[in-house]
């Protein structure tokens, strides 16, 4: 494919360095370079600029024309700075003079170009790319590139101030360990490479960040902390403690600095600090600056820096227990349980946040960020160790309760806060959090304060669709550590069956669907479980999923149809034959009927699951052959697969040991000529073979990989019964393309059909017809014939391969650039 | 969408609020591209911290095709805003666009169902011109905006700040729906869709009238018609034009639409009956336009029937699925044709052959000549230059945000609006920032005191609209400003006034006594400043109106005074 594309290369290069022709879109052009990145990885840049000289002449032209379009412009300077990648491409464009006029800053730059941000980009790109040898490094140091650089660390455009922090990094972390002498390459010739030019770049990227740092200026100070967080993260331990000297000071000012929003980019410097040895050592004073952090900010920005230094994985337990103290705070206020602090410092500020709780906006804003990051703590497994998690417990029940309209009346402060009533953000958090502190085992204790909050929250007719479906989070998330009781099943069936019963019929959409998604969910989770079943069987939930059957959106519709497959799956009780009758009746007639795709995938995910179990479903059993016809014809693809993989689950238990055969099963030739019949009378088999020339390709892939195990196992049975099943393929419509394939792989079965010519299908209607054509193959041999490990190949393979391989966008770009103006640009 | 048609996505910061504008898809890209980067926005990924809300305007993928991606695969739990018809259209298409891709290329790494639709449950519906408060602060309203089926431009507001959102949007009516409409808000800022930014369109009509003479045609001579279009959206438009031609015309060949999507287009299309234009809403009740008598439900093998047919067929541009495999049955034929009524990005199918291809390569080698005659016929509803500027002219905007076009189309569009209405108007790129200040007015309470004070003191009665400097002391409590006198202030807050003064030394040497230096200063003084009230005072001080001055010397040296000053402003 490789030589096709370069053989169109110089056509390529004349067009895109024609400025009277259209330019191609950027996509085009950045999915050109994405082929020469991969063409410049296998080989190196001079090669590709020797076998290719209209490269060059690209890059001349572009560089000598005063006309050219930014897009190409930029596209050029990416170009340039691949080919350069390799040293023996950077010194064949070095020689040529090509580098110093793109890179260099004195020559384009004067032209409007700079002023468009893709060029200011494509140039920072092209010199990323360039960057990545002595050589190339060589050249940035000597031609005073460093200055532009650094300007653009400014830029309006966050994709240049990003892409111009990586390169600063990038250049520190080559330089440096020459600079300071501990390079492991210590030949005469690398140590020659440090000359003054990079002495004096390093010391400038170093100064411009303290300078940067003790800016007044929050926008010159931004991405002076992004540099050095990253510097910190990527770069080796000489630089971080060279570094982190010139910008103690700095840093340390910016710590007590107020009133702006620093915050989130100290920290990450600070965290990224704490990540090295600068940390543990005392003058570098990395964690009194979190610490001053901590009591310098607003109490939002106090509990963002809490959240990051909780997120550490080394931390003294003292700042530790004092950044657990300022996220909890917040909460415990609200709930009147702050009497667990003893520290004055943090209390100091209670009286202004106590202030900030007492307002709407400032509180729920305090809250969320406190709550959030309880919860991700919790999710990371952060031990909270100063407080107790009973205690985080309480107090987030009782902002729930709150929230809810519901005031503990131990709490005194809380009419103090009517305006968290009723607030969605603040009981989605809260919820998170009581959902996630089931991780600690100390949380059994509130285990029955849970369930209670949480049932409010389902049965308060004011709760949002949202907040409902937190409250079925955090529900299965305690069901899945509470052991069972008979409290447990009256609550159950007494208190959640009746509200989820009402939820089902909602006016909302979204509560109804998200419901019966909880009620499959904790059917599941609660596998096996008799009181559980027998509860859902007897208070008439089955009869409400029923009648979610016929809801009016799709959504719900198939949230039933999950909900209700999975209270039989998981079913000990001997059900009576007609309930199973009357469910497998309902699903056949969501899978002729529907025409939203969602509820028939629903069904025929169902009918699978059921297959797996052990238990026999005698109404499926009869159904099968339905089935397998209603979803083998279905329209929607993912429908057919979710078929053949019933189909594949049929196979394994009729043709195998597998897990899910019946016990006592013992494979033998009368079994597998047996199964195999079996397969044929249901369909299965006829269902592969259509499904194997389906137009959407992961049908195909699926059925060929059920055909291809079909293949082993008769492989692996050879001389049994089983393999002289053959198959009447005239029968069936997808037999013509089996005959198509069969007659061309052995012409001799047919006068009709000549040894040397492709068969055409016209052929194949005369040799349906022709009578010494034997009107039955086996399935051995057509199997055989196939060649399905070569579509298996193919398959594998993306349907838009060709349409998106280089050569098409090649001659897609050869044939845009003479096109009118009026085609290329429109949209929907 | 700066400077750039397509996958758009906004961040507007304003009051202090973080809006999310759109959050569109890349079409012509398979990989990571596709999507917006959001570690640009924050590194950890907590977007429910950082965004305050995100507003849809319509359902077409580059403004809504990376919504489940954002929210269920990066991680955004707040309220997501879109009208009801987008709200219900939207997961179609999503859900048509994951199909398509995983189908095509069994991507795993993509969004499922089950996020596309955990997503749709996390949007807040909005209804036109109600005022939806986000929070304390921040407000939306949405306008009607054309362009498709329940498009919206939108308002934000916090305090007195606003910013206008205007989407894709048509400011003319068409066959179905009626024509943008917004207030005259005034915002601070208007962003606004620049698609046609330099094009003055070509009558409507005689596009139609070309689409259904070039059908007709090819109908005749027994051509077989395939129309690549989205699921819903211009295609309507299309089948309502076709509808009435067979009509008029009693043309008996069959026109088909791709399964299962004619009914949910119409029953939408009845479900938000007052979205759509007038004409359509009054002949309802006798006749519904989505009704069709000649559409029919597609079938596959409909595609092999002999004689002449007319099919609409998903996706648009022809990079899979049933369009592509239709166009590969028959694109051999010369008789027959495709219009393309849309654009089509790079790497499908669409693309090549509007680009006039007509050798196409396929799979395993094979190569499929395009004989069949090839239209590209536009018929997407923006506004054009002329509307843009009337929509200037509705809302007047301070500031313009010209996005979703082509970046010279924008430099002249820019020229024409600073030069017309004499406003600023920014073309940021992507990635870019443009900072705009405001300058918002804060409602302040006057007491009633001070008011009668400045009007004891001659001043005029209060105007609206005479501003005037007025002052006092501005007392901030309980989310409230107040302008009060500084007496009522110091008893409101129970506090005591303090003063201050400053004070300067100043050395002189002169060898007379301390009194004498003292004397001459006076002196000095009551010659140089004539009008001011220069008083020598028993207690050895000299007094320039409030100024003190005194001189003092130290035993060893004499002759060295310092002259000590001290004032207080006043």
């Amino acid at each position: 494919m490789d030589s096709e594309c370069l053989s169109l290369l110089p056509s390529v290069c004349e067009v895109l360095a024609d400025s009277k022709l259209l330019p191609p879109d950027d996509t085009s052009l950045e999915k050109l370079l994405d082929w020469f990145k991969d063409l410049t990885s296998q080989d190196d840049g001079q090669s590709l600029l020797q076998h290719q000289p209209c490269l060059l002449q690209f890059l001349y032209s572009v560089m000598e024309s005063e006309v050219v379009d930014p897009i190409i412009f930029s596209f050029s300077l990416k170009l340039a700075g691949l080919l350069a990648a390799e040293e023996s491409g950077f010194c064949l464009l070095q020689e040529k003079g090509v580098l110093v006029s793109m890179f260099v800053p004195d020559g384009w730059h004067v032209l409007g170009l700079w002023k468009n941000a893709s060029v200011r980009c494509g140039w920072l790109q092209g010199l990323w790319n360039m960057l990545q040898h002595p050589p190339a490094m060589d050249f940035f140091c000597r031609n005073g590139i460093i200055t532009l650089v650094l300007n653009l660390q400014n830029d309006e455009s966050l994709f240049i101030t990003s892409l111009t922090n990586q390169i600063l990094a990038h250049i520190l972390n080559c330089s440096m360990p020459r600079v300071l002498g501990n390079d492991t390459d210590s030949t005469a010739e690398g140590q020659a490479l440090v000359s003054s030019d990079w002495v004096s770049v390093t010391t400038e990227i170093m100064s411009h960040m303290s300078r940067s740092l003790a800016s007044e200026d929050q926008a010159v100070i931004l991405p002076g902390l992004r540099l050095l967080a990253i510097v910190l993260t990527q770069c080796g331990d000489p630089l971080k403690r060279l570094l982190w000297k010139h910008v103690l000071e700095p840093l340390e000012v910016l710590a007590i600095r107020k009133g702006d929003s620093l915050t989130p980019p100290m920290m990450a410097v600070l965290q990224a600090a704490a990540r090295t040895p600068l940390y543990i050592q005392p003058e570098c004073r990395v964690e009194a600056l979190m610490n001053v952090m901590l009591y310098s900010r607003n109490t939002n920005e106090s509990v963002l820096c809490a959240a990051s230094i909780l997120l550490l994985e080394k931390c003294s337990e003292v700042l530790k227990s004092r950044a657990t103290d300022v996220i909890l705070l917040p909460v415990l206020c609200i709930t009147g349980t702050q009497q667990h602090f003893h520290e004055s410092d943090v209390l100091s500020g209670h009286d202004l946040l106590l202030d900030l709780l007492a307002q709407r906006a400032s509180c729920i804003s305090l809250l969320t960020q406190s709550l959030s990051s309880i919860a991700e703590l919790i999710c990371k497994k952060k031990s909270l160790d100063s407080v107790s998690i009973r205690l985080i417990g309480s107090a987030v029940i009782s902002l729930l309760r709150i929230c809810i309209g519901h005031y503990p009346s131990t709490i005194l402060q809380v009419g103090n806060f009517p305006h968290l009533i009723g607030c969605c953000k603040i009981q989605r958090c809260g919820l998170d959090v009581l959902g996630s502190l089931t991780v600690y085992e100390e949380s059994m204790d509130l285990i029955q304060e849970a369930f209670a909050i949480i049932l409010q929250y389902m049965q308060s007719p004011d709760s949002h669709a949202t907040v409902l479906k937190k409250a079925h989070q955090a529900a299965l998330k305690w069901f899945s550590i509470c052991s069972p009781s008979t409290d447990l099943w009256r609550f159950v069936s007494n208190d959640l069956f009746s509200v989820l019963k009402k939820h089902v019929c909602d006016g909302r959409w979204e509560v109804r669907d998200s419901t019966l998604e909880f009620i499959a969910q904790l059917t599941s989770a609660l596998k096996g479980n008799s009181e559980y079943t027998e509860a859902l069987h007897t208070n008439g939930m089955i009869s409400v999923l029923f009648t979610a059957l016929s809801d009016v959106e799709a959504y719900v519709q198939a949230s039933a149809v999950a909900a209700l497959g999975e209270a039989l799956t998981t079913t000990n009780l001997p059900l009576c034959t007609s309930l199973q009758e009357e469910i497998v009746s309902h699903l056949l007639t969501v899978l002729a009927q529907d025409a939203e795709s969602f509820p028939r995938r629903a069904a025929l995910k169902v009918f699978t699951s059921w297959l797996k179990i052990p238990q026999t479903f005698a109404a499926l059993d009869q159904s099968l052959s339905s089935v397998f016809s209603l979803g083998g014809n279905d329209c929607d693809w993912e429908v057919k697969i979710h078929t053949l993989e019933l189909a594949d689950v049929l196979m394994e238990k009729s043709l195998s040991h597998c897990p899910y055969a019946v016990q006592g099963y013992e494979p033998s030739e009368r079994c597998t000529e047996q199964a195999l019949n079996k397969l044929m009378d249901l369909g299965t088999l006829g269902l592969l073979f259509k499904c194997l020339f389906d137009c959407d390709r992961p049908v195909s892939q699926k059925a060929c990989a059920l055909l291809l195990k079909l293949r082993a196992f008769m492989k692996q049975t050879s001389g049994t019964d089983g393999n002289d099943l053959a198959l009447e393929i005239c029968r069936y419509n997808w037999g013509e393309e089996i005959l198509h394939r069969y007659c061309s792989k052995r012409p001799e079965q047919s006068d009709c059909v000549s040894n040397d010519d492709e068969v055409s299908y016209e052929q194949i209607d005369i040799v349906k017809c022709d009578p010494c054509w034997p009107k039955e193959i086996s399935l051995c041999k057509i199997l055989d014939v196939l060649d399905l490990d070569e579509m298996q190949h193919t398959l594998s393979l993306s349907s838009d391969h060709v349409i998106n391989s280089p050569r098409s966008l090649m001659e897609d770009i050869l044939f845009v650039a003479h096109q009118s103006e009026d085609n290329v640009v429109d949209c929907y | 969408a700066g400077q750039d048609v397509g996958r758009s996505c906004i961040l507007v910061s304003i009051g202090g609020k973080n809006i999310m504008l759109d959050c569109g898809m890349h079409m012509g890209y398979n990989d990571d591209r596709r999507f917006p980067d959001f570690s640009y926005i924050t590194q950890n990924g907590r977007l429910t911290d950082y965004l305050d809300c995100v507003i849809i305007s319509h359902f077409h993928l580059d403004h809504c095709g990376a919504l489940p991606y954002m929210s269920e695969m990066v991680g955004y739990d707040g309220p997501i805003y879109m009208t009801h018809p987008t709200k219900a259209i939207c997961p179609i298409l999503l859900e048509d666009f994951r199909k398509i891709t995983v189908d095509k290329k069994g991507e795993t790494n993509f969004f499922t169902s089950q996020m596309i639709k955990d997503c749709m449950k996390k949007v807040v519906p909005l209804n036109l011109h109600q005022t939806v408060q986000v929070d304390d602060e921040l407000e939306i309203k949405a306008y009607y905006a054309g362009h498709v089926l329940g498009a919206a431009m939108v308002q934000i507001k916090v305090g007195s700040e606003s910013v206008v959102y205007t989407g894709d949007y048509n400011m003319t009516p068409d066959r179905h729906l009626g024509a943008a409409w917004i207030d005259k808000c005034r915002p601070d800022i208007l962003i606004t869709e620049s698609t046609y930014a330099t094009t003055i369109r070509d009558s409507k009509r005689c596009r139609e009238r070309d689409f259904l003479k070039k059908v007709h045609e090819t109908i005749e001579r027994g051509g077989k018609v395939l129309i690549p279009v989205f699921a819903l959206g211009r295609a309507q438009e299309l089948c309502i034009l076709l509808e009435t031609f067979w009509e008029r015309m009693n043309l008996k060949a069959p026109i088909y639409f791709s399964t299962g999507l004619t009914e949910k287009a119409n029953h939408y299309y009845k479900l938000f009956i007052t979205w759509t234009n007038q004409k359509i809403r009054k002949t309802f009740v006798q006749r519904n336009m989505f009704e069709f008598k000649h559409i029919k439900a597609f079938d596959r093998s409909y595609a092999d029937n002999p004689g002449p047919m007319v099919v609409f067929a998903t996706p648009g541009m022809l990079h899979a699925g049933q369009s592509l495999q239709i166009f590969k049955k028959w694109a051999g034929n010369e008789k027959n044709m495709v219009i393309m009524p849309g654009y089509c990005v790079q790497g499908t199918v669409g693309h090549k052959i509007l680009n006039g291809q007509k050798k196409l390569e396929m799979e395993g080698r094979a190569t499929l000549e395009v004989k069949l005659q090839v239209e590209y016929m536009s018929f997407s509803a923006h506004a054009d230059a002329k509307g843009i500027m009337q929509l200037i002219r509705m809302a007047e905007p301070h500031n313009i945000l010209l996005v979703h076009g082509e970046a010279k189309k924008m430099a002249f569009l820019k020229d024409k609006i600073e030069q017309e209405f004499n406003i600023s108007c920014y073309m940021p790129a992507n990635g870019e920032t443009t900072t705009v200040t405001t300058n918002p007015s804060v409602p302040v309470d006057i007491s009633l005191n001070l008011l009668k004070r400045e009007m004891a003191l001659g001043g005029p009665l209060p105007d609206p609209k005479r501003p005037r400097t007025m002052h006092g002391t501005l007392i901030m409590k309980d989310n409230s400003l107040r302008l009060v006198s500084p007496e009522q202030a110091l008893k409101e807050l129970g506090l005591s006034e303090h003063q201050l003064r400053f004070t300067c030394r100043v050395h002189l040497q002169d060898p007379h006594s301390d009194t004498d230096t003292l004397s001459r200063i006076y002196s000095h003084l009551k010659s140089v400043l004539k009008g001011y009230a220069v008083q020598h005072l028993p207690d050895s001080t000299v007094m320039v109106e409030s100024i003190v001055l005194k001189v003092s010397s130290s035993a060893e040296e004499p002759d060295l005074k310092v002259v000590l000053l001290s004032w207080c402003f006043q």
